[in-house]
């Protein structure tokens, strides 16, 4: 866009205008891994649409119409509803103990949603439009970095008591990640990094719950409980090895098909394509996911906005987070800690999330020229 | 935030340029952890694909174990002797039930199943490891098997099997020899070094005794198996017909018996309890070996019930008893034979006469005769089975002497004929003696005179079993080979311990046919006159009576013969062959506590002989068409001379 600068003024508010400015590339790239999804979650269901399949697919187009007026909303409107998102995320978060519906020994719902999925999308905007106020100094090294390091530090404790793991290392990576972006001085980061691995045995010894300690043992022993915990790992890693170089073919995972892979359609989709579509398939797959954080980064990085770039950074990061923390984990590299691989894994709660993310990283491309110079948004 | 941070050109710049290369670290990053996983994936779906691949078949494949048909047991001919008969059966897997209180109840309806069978039933498949079948219920009718067939698909978990079981067609007749298979025990499991899954099939039976102990291994054949898919929880979602490895079925094994011989044998016993032994005595080929009374086998192999078991055991006709191989028994008058050979070639002349007066004194001991049959040379006290020429010969001879010549015709000794269960019996000697009471009873160990006597007339510790006797009658009149007996033919076609390379029996011929002449006149006009002859026109049986003692009389000669309480008959022995000019079977036939051999055992030598003699063709036709030739074919050698006729 290099003719961006001789652009008439309320040019680029109007629709038309917006819509040619929604990055096609990345909706189609969106569209193909959820369509992959569908199509795995079809043959898993030994070939039928229900009772996944469907509801995946109907969830998925919902989700992308949302992201596609999510796209037009004015960056300065992001801007202006970061706090105020986060504020909210957080009272729900607090409120979670109170009110909370107890699922699966985890009080995760509250009001038929779960408040750490608005709070993945609420920390990124509060820390992007917190950097977006602070100097390049002062997001090095400076007591303002409490702020960010309350921000993250919060929810990620509420979202461990609930107790779900998951998404609380999610939170504290998707932060840190935003605090990194932001420029965060390496000996800091050093330092954080350093006190993180000393943190993690004590925190496993004392804070984690029983099963959530037998999980992280049973990743580093897999091999001593093949029929309990390390169940999962074991299965998975059949399904993913005898897939072989090129599969077993659709629909003829026999690891699958026949229930050996438990969560086959959730935590471990990727086991599940993985068998049926082998190396070439997972390599292939791999790409489709680079291929979206890559341009999704391409997009922040064009922002002229520090609250766009940081934002789309931000989302971009926990997506990344996902992909690479459940791949880690159904290769048994990573303790099973319930990531779901975005897109793929049926589940609403993390497509919704996923996708009013990337409305937010649309809404950054189709904005990126606006500057926000003030802290009150010319729209409120 | 009321203050606006001033933050200027260059300040926004070094944001921006801080953000790009900080992405550019990230997005660094995030590639590297890609090409880690994507190695990590290499590693699993490349390197180590074919293991994981294994992992995956034996997750999503198991092989149910086919019981393989046992190998059939045939008499010499082909006939059955052990075979095998359909089985419908119904079979419970662990692993694939998953109400099996609802699914019997269910059954229960189908077939017969009482509430105590069903308790049972519970208790057993809860304790049997996950795929390993229970047999719910066995020989069920064709009705009732179809009737759970068609009904399986609501019974999840049971298998209707048609499977085979054992049968033998005869049912006594050959129980001692080929044994008979039955339950797999925990012991056979234990005894096993590595059990297959095989033996833990309900199916699978597992040979006890006999032949079916024996050659078990080869009998048994190799299980197949029957390729089925299962889910995660081991339900059958399908068969893969294709994938199914037929079972080997087990080796067929002949067996040198003859069934006509051998159930005309069981036949004649009728209710008597005894052995009856044939063998031919060009190859050894043991004919018929009889054990009497029997038990059926069949009951056996789906376990025996308690209180048939009990009356087998507590019998004291003693029906479980191998009588032909592990019964042993002094020999009686047959062992005169023995003492008369010893007696020629220590030079004793065969007309050398003793006068026998029915009673004869040694020592302090009188020795009795059955008869007083006057002047007795060697031949004539064959005939007549003249106890005082024989105690006397005895001790001119010396029991060492005689030991060593029963030996060399196998007695005292086990023959390897490829089941175990053989007793040895005992030819003693003054060594024996001296080695036996060396220890016990150092006062016992010198031979005593008075027991060369008692040997003499096969008495005293002289024991053998009907076998031993049935090799001593052959090689008698073989005349040239130490023959040795043979009972399984062959193991899957491959012929077992063929008749070569047989020893000499190192006896002098002429002595040979001195006894065989003497034994020939025993069925004309000796002993057994009057129960020895076979009444098949030119062929002649030659033979031995002998009447053994079963316990010493005390105080001198108690009532011989069939007479007093069962236990204490005397045993019945007859030892023949046949015919005596061109000699082709031996057969020795004990009648425990039958009396006196030429009554109870010389009929019954008589009818087993005429069945093997009437079946060889070559011999009928010599019956149906007497020779009238101007030399006869195989007259026998003139006899010695001096011989009474």
């Amino acid at each position: 866009m290099t003719a961006s600068a001789l652009t008439r003024p309320g040019q680029r508010e109007r629709l038309t205008e917006k819509i040619a400015e929604i990055d096609w590339r990345l909706c189609a790239l969106l569209l193909a891994v959820a369509g992959i999804g569908g199509m795995i979650l079809y043959s898993a269901a030994g070939n039928s649409w229900g009772p996944w399949a469907d509801k995946h697919m109907i969830r998925f187009g919902l989700c992308f119409a949302l992201m596609l007026v999510l796209s037009f909303v004015d960056l300065r409107a992001w801007f202006a509803l970061a706090y105020p998102i986060y504020a909210f995320a957080l009272f729900l978060l607090l409120l979670v103990p109170v009110l909370g519906h107890t699922s699966l020994g985890a009080k995760r719902w509250i009001f038929g949603i779960q408040p750490s999925e608005v709070m993945k999308i609420g920390l990124v905007m509060a820390l992007a439009r917190f950097y977006h106020g602070i100097s390049a100094r002062e997001a090095q090294l400076s007591w303002k970095l409490l702020i960010p390091a309350a921000l993250i530090g919060l929810p990620t404790l509420l979202v461990a008591k609930q107790p779900d793991l998951g998404t609380a290392l999610l939170l504290v990576f998707t932060g840190a990640g935003v605090m990194f972006l932001a420029g965060l001085s390496w000996r800091l980061l050093a330092a954080g990094a350093i006190m993180a691995c000393a943190a993690v045995p004590p925190f496993i010894m004392f804070v984690l719950k029983d099963y959530q300690r037998k999980r992280v043992l049973t990743f580093l022993h897999p091999e001593e409980d093949p029929s309990g915990t390390g169940y999962h790992i074991l299965q998975s890693k059949i399904a993913l090895g005898s897939g072989g170089l090129l599969g077993k073919g659709y629909g003829l995972g026999t690891q699958s098909q026949l229930n050996f892979l438990p969560e086959k359609h959730t935590d471990f989709v990727f086991s599940t394509f993985a068998e049926e579509f082998g190396l070439i398939g997972c390599v292939g797959l791999l790409a489709l996911y680079a291929g979206v954080v890559a341009i999704a980064l391409r997009v922040a990085s064009v922002s002229h906005s520090h609250f766009g770039r940081l934002s789309a950074a931000g989302v971009t990061v926990t997506f990344a987070l996902y992909v690479l923390i459940n791949a880690a984990m159904v290769m048994g590299l990573a303790p099973v800690v319930g990531v779901p691989m975005p897109l793929m894994s049926y589940g609403g709660t993390v497509m919704v999330t996923v996708m009013v993310g990337f409305g937010l990283v649309q809404s950054v491309r189709v904005h990126r020229y606006l500057e926000i110079t003030s802290g009150r948004g010319s729209l409120l | 935030m009321t203050v606006e941070p001033s933050i200027y050109f260059n300040e926004v710049n070094e944001r921006q340029g801080v953000f790009h290369r900080r992405t550019f670290i990230l997005g660094g990053l995030a590639g590297l952890s890609s090409i880690a996983l994507i190695g990590r994936l290499a590693d699993l779906q490349v390197v180590e694909a074919q293991q994981y691949s294994n992992l995956s078949e034996k997750n999503q494949f198991n092989f149910r174990v086919v019981v393989p048909p046992r190998g059939r047991i045939l008499d010499r001919n082909g006939v059955e002797i052990a075979s095998n008969r359909p089985d419908f059966r119904l079979v419970v897997r662990r692993n694939e039930v998953q109400d099996l209180d609802q699914t019997l109840d269910r059954l229960s309806q189908l077939i017969p199943l009482t509430a105590q069978r069903k308790r049972q039933l519970l208790r057993e498949v809860s304790i049997a490891p996950r795929a390993v079948p229970v047999a719910i219920a066995t020989g069920l009718s064709w009705e009732e098997f179809s009737r759970v067939a068609v009904r399986t698909p609501e019974l999840p978990g049971v298998t209707a099997e048609m499977g085979e079981a054992r049968v033998y067609p005869f049912g006594g007749a050959f129980s001692h020899v080929i044994g008979y298979v039955s339950k797999v025990s925990a012991d056979d499991i234990k005894k096993e070094p590595n059990p297959d899954q095989l033996m833990f099939h309900p199916g699978f039976r597992i040979g006890k005794q006999g032949v079916e102990k024996a050659l078990d291994q080869a009998l048994r054949g190799k299980p197949g198996g029957q390729k089925v898919e299962v889910d995660s929880v081991g339900r059958v979602i399908k068969e893969d017909p294709g994938g199914d490895v037929a079972p080997t079925p087990g080796a067929e094994v002949v067996l040198t018996l003859d069934a006509d011989i051998q159930n005309r044998a069981l036949q004649v016993f009728g209710q008597e309890s005894g052995a009856a032994v044939m063998m031919d005595i060009r190859t050894g080929d043991v004919l018929c070996l009889l054990s009497a009374p029997s038990f059926d086998a069949n009951q056996f192999v789906s376990g025996a019930p308690a209180a048939y078991y009990k009356a087998l055991a507590e019998y004291d006709h003693k029906p479980l008893l191998d009588k032909a191989l592990a019964g042993t028994y002094p020999p009686g008058s047959t062992f005169k034979t023995m003492v008369a050979l010893a007696a020629l070639e220590h030079g004793v002349d065969p007309k050398r006469a003793y006068y026998c007066a029915g009673a004869w004194q040694f020592g302090n001991h009188t020795f009795h005769c059955d008869k007083h049959h006057g002047s007795q040379d060697m031949h004539s006290a064959i005939v007549t089975s003249c106890d005082i020429f024989f105690y006397n010969t005895a001790l001119t001879v010396g029991p060492d002497r005689i030991a060593d010549m029963a030996r060399r015709f196998g007695l005292g000794q086990i023959f390897d004929i490829g089941i175990p269960g053989q007793k040895k019996g005992l030819v003693p000697d003054t060594e024996w003696k001296r080695r036996t009471f060396a220890k016990s009873n150092p006062a016992n160990m010198k031979w005593f005179p008075g027991e060369t006597p008692s040997m003499g007339i096969g008495q005293g510790y002289t024991n053998v079993n009907p076998l031993q006797l049935c090799v001593m009658v052959s090689r008698l009149a073989n005349g040239q080979k130490a023959l040795h007996p043979r009972l399984i033919k062959s193991v899957g076609g491959v012929e077992q311990q063929p008749p070569t390379n047989i020893p000499d029996l190192p006896v002098d011929k002429a002595h040979l046919q001195f006894v065989r002449a003497a034994m020939a006149d025993v069925t004309t006009e000796g002993t057994a006159k009057a129960t020895g002859q076979l009444d098949l026109g030119p062929l002649m049986m030659a033979g031995k009576t002998g009447t053994a003692q079963a316990h010493s009389y005390a105080g001198g000669h108690g009532a011989h013969g069939a007479v007093g309480a069962w236990e204490l008959r005397d045993h019945a022995w007859f030892v023949a062959f046949a015919p005596y000019d061109d000699p082709r079977y031996a057969v020795s036939v004990l009648v425990e506590h039958g009396g006196f051999g030429a009554d109870a055992a010389a009929p019954k030598a008589r009818e087993i002989m005429r069945v093997a003699l009437l079946k060889d063709p070559e011999l009928r036709s010599r019956i149906e068409k007497p020779l009238i030739l101007d030399t006869p074919p195989d007259t026998p050698p003139p006899l010695p001379a001096g011989t009474p006729a």
